[in-house]
């Protein structure tokens, strides 16, 4: 795609599917039985209606020792105690604000599980109720840490550690939960220069690369450092990443660092980042991304 | 005029359609000239000498007359008179919205623009507005947000209410005039004062702030390819920025800017005009005020007067 | 559209973006996203036609009447546009959530198309001054995913473009009315003049640069937006490439101002020369892709795809 607009015909339309073998896991639809009940434990998307488990959603049954569970493709988040989320403050409260990190509810950060500034230890004073819009304001995003999971399903975060709390510049890219794969280490910086945080919950955050922590400077000294223009190699391998997410999860592939990097890597033959819009170097990706995945599972 | 169709219709002489036909064919016959040709209508734009009908140069604009305090039970309201389009505009305090679920931090503006029944050749149904008066609407909101500080007055709507008198071209531009006025009036606050100008175009002939011939006849179609449109712009002079800019027709680019820059001067020109009615305005207001002043000064001194008269008066009758 | 939250690190990330010429998927100011065109979808209108643009999607049909001429007009047909926000987009076209977005994109389109030298409403005419063709064209948002006018403006073209309509076998004259006698065969139909249909071109005013094809993200940096519609280019809608035309010089023929900022003269002549220059490339490839489409179907090498696969 060199020219400025591309219109393509339906009939030219490109089948992103580039699973290469042949056997597609069983599927369930909601209200078809799964087994009888003797034996298993009923997990989510399941549900027990006279002496069978039955499925309450469409996808793939998964199953742990006894627990059965149904997993569909289009799922909302649901957390758990550890994982690794990005996400975006909606609402200021009373000593906590609510952040929306595409679970079910919307889940709370609260003001105790917060480092502020001046030092880890201190009690919470009024004061520090009143500045918690100066700290995290609506529309804010954040990376954070599920602390605790609430009796509804809702979730608790905290961002007790440095590398959790408020995100600068950088690009935001939403993909299904269901596609994220669950790794030990969700903060990575990539050997291409920019740094990228996969968020449990789908959220995937690409930014720049900080030029050294500014902790200690003073509340201008990082507000003024965080409006630093980026400049244009890093936007170019910040696009060039967005895209490539966008061509994987145009073919349902997993995401991880080592899939990202691969689908950027392939991504090089195509000079201008804008070119992988089309639907066709998407494909070509996503396949080439496959190819080497398989490569790597067979050694 | 209308009658005899109507008659005929009723009597059942002649058919609904046909009755339709005859009232178009006595109101051209009137006024309008739907039956020349193009060129004739064209040429009909202009005098012996070259001018325009009404006596004006191309480049000249008609002459406008304006007030402010128009309407008196309004916040603001303003009249605006460009020999025959007239306009009336009446701003009211600002109200909290109804019928709204969701907080807006910024205020809104309400705007409506009504056609009396009277002002143009053709019969207007009052009450319900047509699509032009709702297009006129939205194109006066969106001309004034700009100007307005709406973020002073949170989760309020200002209501703005333009009355088109009488139309005879550029009423657009007169009612966004009018509205800018009559805001400043109502002290509602602003950041610049706002002026319109509209610009009509035939071939290479511009005709700026047109009669609604010249705008009918521009909107209309030659049979050649020459530029033809109607070209309204508002805008703020001191911040030298353009709020609304709407074109229709079909004109080429360098035409377009050559227009722009016609307007802009135009827009200009009026802003000294708007000045001196709001300066006026004030001044009178500062007048009044100081005369009131005086007066109870007056009253004042004399009552003190009268309060020492008593005053001896009740010490000698004490005595 | 509305909904989108950003914060102030990710605005400024877009606006500095856009003041480099690169956004952030890679495009420059006046990229489009890939779109993805079917006509001919259904089969009670005239015409039709759908288009996908990222998560936008518009249905057009278009219905075809006889109706009177106006008086004033004699010599000349009508053509209406009407746009529905389905409820199916956005929950907030709920109701009469969509109403004004809807008048606001129809009355655009009905200015854009006001000129005779956007649309030339004679083809419509059958017999002056008593009868002739009516079009509507109606115009379905199903999906709304930003950038709605260009959307809308593109698919209502190659509706057009795909309209048929019937030949007149015979009138007779009976008193003052007329009877018209329809060809019932459907190949038995002429196609509509649309080469120079005017398309829409939004720009969304970003920092100091306009950029178009606007995301949902950059619409909400941006305060202002000026839509120019552009008169198209016979050329790219012939069939027949021998076929001499003269010179084609694009013109504007509605300019309108949407949000609630302000902008500079000079972002205005920016602008409008940067409208027209993203209006002939997607004219360019809007002809290209249609033309295409016809001639498959002539070959009978393509089948109707629809909305399902």
């Amino acid at each position: 795609m060199t020219e400025h607009v591309s219109i393509r015909l339906a009939s030219e339309r490109v089948n992103h599917c580039v699973s290469s073998s042949n056997d597609t896991p069983r599927f369930y639809t909601p209200g078809e039985v799964i087994s009888g009940m003797q034996d298993f434990m009923r997990g989510h998307g399941t549900y027990v209606e006279e002496d069978c488990l039955k499925s309450s959603v469409a996808g793939v049954m998964q199953k742990v020792n006894k627990l059965i569970c149904v997993r569909p493709l289009k799922s909302r988040y649901v957390g758990e105690i550890g994982d690794v989320v990005v996400g975006r403050v909606l609402e200021v409260q009373q000593k906590r604000w609510k952040v929306e990190t595409n679970s079910r509810l919307d889940s709370v950060l609260q003001l105790s599980s917060v480092n502020l500034p001046g030092g880890e230890l201190r009690r919470r004073s009024a004061e520090d109720e009143q500045m918690m819009r100066k700290h995290l304001k609506e529309g804010d995003l954040i990376s954070a840490e599920v602390q605790s999971v609430f009796t509804d399903g809702s979730l608790s975060l905290h961002t007790r550690s440095l590398k959790y709390g408020k995100l600068a510049q950088g690009v935001l890219v939403k993909v299904f939960p269901s596609l994220i794969k669950r790794r030990k280490n969700h903060f990575h910086n990539l050997p291409c220069g920019v740094s990228m945080i996969i968020g449990n919950n789908g959220f995937i955050w690409i930014s720049p690369k900080p030029q050294g922590m500014m902790v200690d400077g003073n509340e201008d000294e990082i507000i003024n450092y965080e409006m630093q223009p980026v400049d244009s190699t890093d936007r170019e391998i910040i696009a060039r990443l967005k895209n490539c997410i966008a061509a994987l999860v145009a073919s349902k592939m997993m995401l991880d660092d080592t899939s990202i990097m691969f689908a950027f890597e392939e991504s090089l033959k195509y000079e201008e980042v804008k070119e992988l819009l089309d639907p066709e170097a998407m494909l070509d990706i996503a396949f080439l991304t496959q190819h080497r995945l398989n490569n790597i599972m067979e050694e | 005029m209308e009658g005899r169709p109507r008659a005929l219709l009723e009597r059942g002489l002649c058919s609904a359609v046909d009755a339709q036909w005859l009232m178009m064919m006595m109101m051209m016959m009137e006024g309008r000239d739907c039956l020349k040709s193009y060129d004739e209508v064209y040429s009909g734009l202009f005098d012996e000498k070259g001018h325009r009908k009404d006596g004006r140069e191309m480049k000249e604009a008609r002459a406008m007359y304006a007030r402010g305090n128009f309407v008196s039970q309004a916040k603001g309201s303003s009249y605006i008179e460009m020999n025959k389009t007239k306009v009336v505009c009446s701003v009211f305090a600002p109200r909290e919205i109804s019928h709204q679920n969701e907080f807006s931090t910024v205020g809104q503006l309400f705007c409506e623009v009504k056609f009396a029944p009277f002002s143009c050749h053709l019969q207007r149904q009052p009450h319900v507005p047509d699509a032009e008066e709702k297009a006129l609407s939205v194109a006066l909101r969106k001309a004034l947000e700009p100007t307005v500080c709406c973020h002073l007055f949170a989760n309020f709507q200002i209501d703005i209410f333009v009355y088109i008198l009488e139309n005879d071209g550029a009423c657009l531009a007169a009612a966004i005039t009018a509205a800018g006025l009559a805001l400043a009036n109502g002290a509602v606050p602003m950041y610049d004062i706002i002026t319109a100008s509209s610009i009509a175009i035939i071939g290479d002939k511009m005709f700026i702030d047109p009669t609604e011939r010249e705008e009918h006849l521009a909107l209309s179609s030659p049979e050649t390819k020459q530029n033809h449109g109607v070209i309204t712009m508002s805008r703020m002079h001191g911040l030298k920025q353009i709020a609304d800019f709407r074109q229709i027709g079909s004109l080429d680019v360098d035409c377009i800017l050559k227009a722009t820059d016609i307007l802009e001067e135009e827009c200009n020109k009026i802003v000294p005009k708007i000045q001196m009615i709001l300066v006026r305005y004030i001044n009178n207001g500062i007048i009044q005020q100081k005369k009131l002043a005086e007066a109870a000064k007056e009253r004042e001194a004399a009552l003190k007067i009268k309060m020492k008269e008593w005053s001896s008066s009740i010490i000698k009758i004490s005595d | 559209m509305a909904g989108v939250l950003l914060s102030r690190t990710e605005k400024v990330f877009i606006i500095d973006g856009v003041k480099d010429e690169y956004r952030s998927d890679g495009r420059s100011t006046i990229d489009y996203r890939p779109m993805e065109l079917e006509t001919n979808v259904v089969s009670h209108a005239s015409g039709s036609a759908r288009l996908r643009l990222a998560n936008t999607d518009i249905l057009v049909g278009i219905k075809t009447e006889i109706d009177v001429p106006k008086p004033d007009k004699p010599a000349l047909g009508k053509i209406d546009f009407f746009v529905d926000c389905s409820a199916n987009a956005t929950p907030e076209f709920e109701g009469r959530g969509g109403e004004q977005l809807a008048n606001s994109i129809s009355n655009m389109m009905q200015r854009a198309y006001q000129s005779p030298q956007a649309f030339d409403l004679k083809q419509l005419c059958i017999f002056e001054g008593k009868q002739c063709w009516k079009l509507y064209v109606d115009i379905l948002i199903l999906e709304c995913g930003g950038n709605l006018c260009d959307a809308v403006s593109l698919a209502v073209k190659a509706a057009l473009f795909n309209t048929k309509i019937p030949f007149v076998k015979a009138a007779l004259m009976d008193g003052g009315n007329i009877d018209l006698q329809l060809s019932d065969d459907p190949y038995d139909s002429k196609l509509l003049d649309v080469g120079s249909a005017p398309l829409l071109v939004t720009l969304c005013k970003i920092g100091n640069k306009c950029v178009v094809d606007p995301t949902a993200e950059e619409e909400k940096c941006s305060s202002v937006s000026l839509i120019v519609g552009v008169t198209g280019n016979r050329k790219y809608y012939s069939d027949d490439d021998t076929e001499e035309l003269p010179a084609f010089q694009p013109k504007c023929s509605a300019i309108s101002m949407h949000g609630p900022g302000s902008i500079t003269t000079t972002t205005l002549r920016n602008a409008i020369n940067q409208g027209i220059i993203a209006a002939v490339c997607l004219d360019e490839a809007l002809g290209k892709t249609v033309v295409r489409e016809r001639r498959d179907i002539e070959k009978f090498k393509r089948h109707s795809y629809g909305f399902l696969k």
